[in-house]
């Protein structure tokens, strides 16, 4: 039995060896936030975090994962609130068809976790995996912005701190 | 009651013109929204097509013996299975071009053509199941190159003299004089290479099959749901109420997932022969960009003569559309290529003719923009370079020719509302177009213009282009609407219930919305055309009306007031003689819910445009209810060294009648320029020697990213269409249409070459500036 620890909890599974993240999540434990875009590493729709790194679950071996921090987009809100690139995304109106929405919220955590304020460049290079067909990028860039100023404006609140770790 | 009653009364404003939050985003950011590709049953089985490794040949036999005996396969379906019905999506206009068949029978005519299917319990046993059948071919010559195919003696592919299976001859007035008339005549020869929609979900389907009382459900990822009913229906010999499409979130469209593919067929006919058991078949990759839809390649050639005052008086010219094997929506994306200029500018002789011709190549269909891409490109190119040769700014020489309100078309388009004129001066307003144009050179910096006008609506179903919409009132005062219009992403369900919420006089957070599912939802064509908003949107005014006046009703009768004095304005039932407030509309509701009327409130509405169809002898008709316009400006500096061109800005204005939301449209807007970016310098399918895409994946086919996408400045103007729905039109398509021409117009500004081809790589730049240097020395 292989344990793998996803969005704060620990899942027994009876895996092969040869499946990847991806199959996991959507196939094993119908988490299907975690989109299939292309199965090539090239469309980012399947992106998740593992211990806080943006990482492409469809290129990326589920039992090679035990002991690592899994958090795919089922695990961003926290109860009732939603996580503040979830909101941002939602006010900004960087959500058109949402396919790729996942991928993105979770390639964007990983960067505003360590930055809070990115340079555009910086953005750039941090959504260079991520294809987006609807919505041409910039209101998602924006979103991205103004979620990293409410992560830090939480963080500058100690109490508030869960919300967005 | 409703326990947030006091919420919805409290926090009430009118929505439409605001930009309220998305009715389904909540499940989208926090992976909760099912799309088809979620869809998932115990016993599921997994399908795959059978595709032709051949371009072009004779279908001899199947042997699928051996397939059936591997374990874990649970039905092979082939020719034998089907009626023998073909498919197609232009039998209102061009019956003759319904040439596809559910699976294919006698003859294989592009790598990638289905002649089979399997499914098994998993992906790896339909794998090997797909490699046991046993087929004989007999390969045909074939041909891959369009202007090959239109050569006499070429393969044919079907019966079609010359592979060409649509003649198109737009002929107004008399050309041939009036060019002679002209102080100008220039002729241009424009390429526009064939594209992929690449929305991000794959083309993917679920069909189960009720084995005894023989009906089927489709779970579709589908911008036409009632178009998907009607063609499986068709091809499977069924009712249309015994074939259900659900149409599930669909992971964005832009044209490819207009029509039943085989892949829906055969999720449907595999159900039915493994005794019901639901079938999911998931296009990878790269079957989408063999096996769904593409855009059509096109050559343009075209030439114009121009009054040295700047007035167009004769434009002529051919389009020939690369169309790979089959139809599809082909011939009236070809029509659409050449008629849609009459909306932008005021000609009255004028003679294109388009072909639609065959090749051993991927089907071509409809993309966004409906072959206005490629028109786009060449004309908008073509017009600077006309302004050019007599020495006009291309504004002003756009100024000369464009439509305006209240005209008729050479071809009898009935333009109410345009705004073009205000969209080009507004565009140029703010991009400061007098102060850059031709100022800029010695930076390498250049500004161009590119204009457009976009249908809402189009006549592609078989007999009408209707909408329907039905609003359920409960009895606590929450909505339901109902809409058979498909939601893609663009967000028609929330604009759609802004409308509703609007004409209810109502909050929008008391509306919920069910859309597109044929057992469910009134019919609508789908989305396409833009007309979504103009048309499901008139359906739901018309529906929401209906339920207003049910409500009205019972109060009138409970008070003993004329009817016809009463209103629901923000939540509150008025008479609207004096002002003075009834009750709430919860009350209402409550009322109407009593025992002593216990009346339901189901209003209902179908809105078809008055329109006529184009009449493809003549090319006369009003093919929409109302005309978008829109202009687009955008400004680039040229690395003359690399030859990479980067987009400093790009400004659009835009004739959108009203803003139901303005942030959606804003999305539209920077959706189409990221888009037009693409094909602009990036996106370019092309095919090997056996019609195969040579660049079927994303690492081949570039699309465009984050990297360099530039400010945008999007300018709405709303001149308040009286047909409209509160004064909205269709916005969908129309800001991609001129994007490549005004890069490349911009391009031409900076560094004085003209890019005929597309894309627009740094060596042809480069190329161009070398001939340019050597043009000018001798």
């Amino acid at each position: 039995m292989t344990t793998l620890n996803i969005n704060h909890k620990n899942y027994e599974l009876d895996l092969k060896g040869n499946e990847t993240l991806l199959e996991v999540l959507r196939d094993h434990l119908g988490l299907t936030g975690t989109k299939t875009g292309c199965e090539e590493s090239e469309c980012g729709t399947c992106t998740v975090t593992v211990n806080g790194k943006a990482v492409l679950a469809c290129i990326t071996m589920a039992a090679a994962l035990e002991g690592d921090r899994i958090i795919s987009i089922e695990g961003l809100a926290q109860n009732e609130d939603l996580h503040p690139l979830q909101q941002a995304f939602l006010d900004k109106g960087a959500v058109q068809c949402g396919f790729c929405i996942p991928g993105f919220i979770m390639s964007a955590k990983a960067l505003l976790d360590q930055n809070t304020a990115p340079t555009r460049e910086e953005i750039d290079y941090a959504l260079d995996g991520n294809l987006c067909r609807c919505a041409g990028y910039l209101k998602i860039i924006e979103a991205i912005e103004s979620a990293g100023q409410q992560m830090q404006a939480q963080k500058d609140q100690p109490q508030s701190q869960e919300v967005c770790s | 009651m409703s326990v947030n009653t006091t919420n919805h009364k409290a926090k009430y404003v009118d929505p439409v013109g605001k930009s309220v939050p998305r009715i389904d985003g909540l499940g989208m950011v926090t992976g909760q929204t099912k799309y088809a590709f979620d869809v998932s049953f115990p016993n599921m089985l997994i399908g795959k097509m059978l595709r032709s490794p051949h371009p072009h040949a004779k279908i001899i036999s199947i042997d699928t013996s051996e397939a059936e005996k591997l374990p874990g396969v649970r039905a092979v379906v082939t020719a034998k299975d089907t009626h023998n019905i073909k498919f197609g999506s232009n039998e209102y206009f061009f019956p003759h071009t319904i040439d596809q068949m559910a699976i294919e029978a006698e003859k294989v005519r592009y790598v990638g053509d289905e002649l089979g299917a399997v499914a098994a319990v998993d992906e790896e046993t339909a794998d090997k199941a797909l490699k046991l059948i046993k087929v004989e071919y007999e390969k045909l010559p074939h041909v891959v190159d369009v202007e090959e195919a239109m050569k006499p003696g070429s393969p044919l592919i079907h019966e079609s003299l010359n592979n060409i299976a649509v003649i198109l001859p737009v002929n107004f007035g008399n050309p041939d004089r009036t060019m002679k008339e002209a102080d100008y005549v220039r002729e241009d020869k424009f390429y526009a290479p064939a594209a992929h929609q690449s929305a991000m979900e794959p083309h993917v389907c679920v069909g189960q099959w009720e084995t005894f009382s023989n009906k089927v459900t489709l779970w579709a990822s589908s911008q036409a749901p009632f178009k998907c009913r009607e063609a499986l229906a068709k091809t499977l010999k069924m009712d249309l109420n015994d074939v259900r499409v659900i149409k599930m979130a669909v992971g964005g469209g832009f044209g490819g997932k207009l029509e039943m593919l085989p892949m829906d067929f055969a999720a449907c006919m595999l159900s039915k022969k493994a005794g019901g058991l639901p079938v999911k078949i998931c296009y990878n990759r790269e079957e989408e960009f063999l096996a769904s839809r593409r855009k059509h390649g096109m050559i343009y050639r075209i030439k114009s003569g121009v009054k040295k005052d700047g007035t167009i008086v004769a434009m002529t010219g051919e389009v020939i559309a690369d169309g790979g094997a089959y139809c599809s929506y082909g011939p009236t994306v070809l029509a659409a290529a050449i008629m849609r200029i009459f909306m932008v500018y005021r000609l009255q002789h004028f003679r294109i003719t388009g072909y639609r011709v065959y090749t051993n190549t991927p089907i071509s269909g409809a993309m966004r923009g409906f072959g206005g891409v490629q028109a786009g490109f060449a004309i908008e190119s073509h017009m600077d370079m006309l302004a050019e040769g007599i020495g006009m700014d291309p504004v002003e020489f756009r100024m000369k020719n464009i439509t305006g309100p209240n005209m008729t078309t050479v071809n009898q388009m009935k333009l109410t509302t345009n705004g073009l004129k205000e969209c080009i001066e507004k565009a140029c307003a703010a991009a400061d177009w007098d102060k850059k144009r031709g100022q800029q050179k010695h930076l390498k910096r250049g500004i161009g213009i590119g204009i457009a006008a976009d249908v809402m609506g189009s006549k592609m179903y078989k007999s009408h282009e209707s909408a329907g919409s039905i609003v359920k009132v409960e009895e606590d005062g929450s909505v339901y609407l109902f809409t058979g219009a498909a939601d893609t992403g663009q967000g028609s369900n929330t604009a759609l219930s802004q409308i509703a919420a609007h004409e209810l006089g109502v909050s929008y957070s008391r509306i919920k919305c069910k859309s597109g599912d044929t057992e469910i939802t009134p019919f609508d064509t789908g989305s396409f055309a833009s007309r979504v908003t103009f048309i499901s949107g008139n359906a739901t005014i018309l529906a929401a009306r209906d339920a207003k006046q049910q409500v009205l009703k019972v109060v009138a009768e409970e008070l003993g007031v004329n009817q016809e004095d009463l209103d629901i304005r923000a939540e509150e039932v008025i008479n609207t003689s004096d002002g003075s407030v009834l009750m709430d509309f919860d009350k209402a509701l409550t009322l109407a819910y009593s025992f002593n009327y216990g009346r339901q409130i189901i209003g209902r509405g179908s809105y078809n445009p008055k329109t006529t169809p184009i009449d493809f002898r003549t090319g006369e008709g009003n093919v929409s209810g109302s005309y978008g316009f829109e202009a687009q400006i955008a400004e680039v500096e040229v690395d003359t060294d690399s030859g990479e061109v980067t987009i400093l800005k790009m400004w659009d204005a835009h004739d959108i009648g009203k803003a139901i939301n303005p942030q959606s449209v804003e999305g539209q807007i920077e959706g189409s320029l990221a888009m037009g970016i693409g094909y602009t310098f990036l996106e370019n399918l092309h095919f090997d020697k056996k019609g195969r895409p040579a660049n079927g994946n994303f690492a081949g086919y570039r699309l465009p990213r984050t990297m360099g996408m530039p400010e945008m400045n999007s300018i709405l103007v709303e001149t308040n269409d009286p047909e409209g729905p509160f004064g909205a039109k269709g916005m969908g398509e129309a800001s991609l249409l001129p994007t490549s021409a005004a890069i490349a117009n911009a391009i031409e500004d900076a560094i004085g070459i003209r890019i005929k081809e597309l894309p627009i790589t740094p060596d042809k730049i480069i190329k161009a500036l070398k001939e340019k240097q050597e043009g000018d020395k001798s």
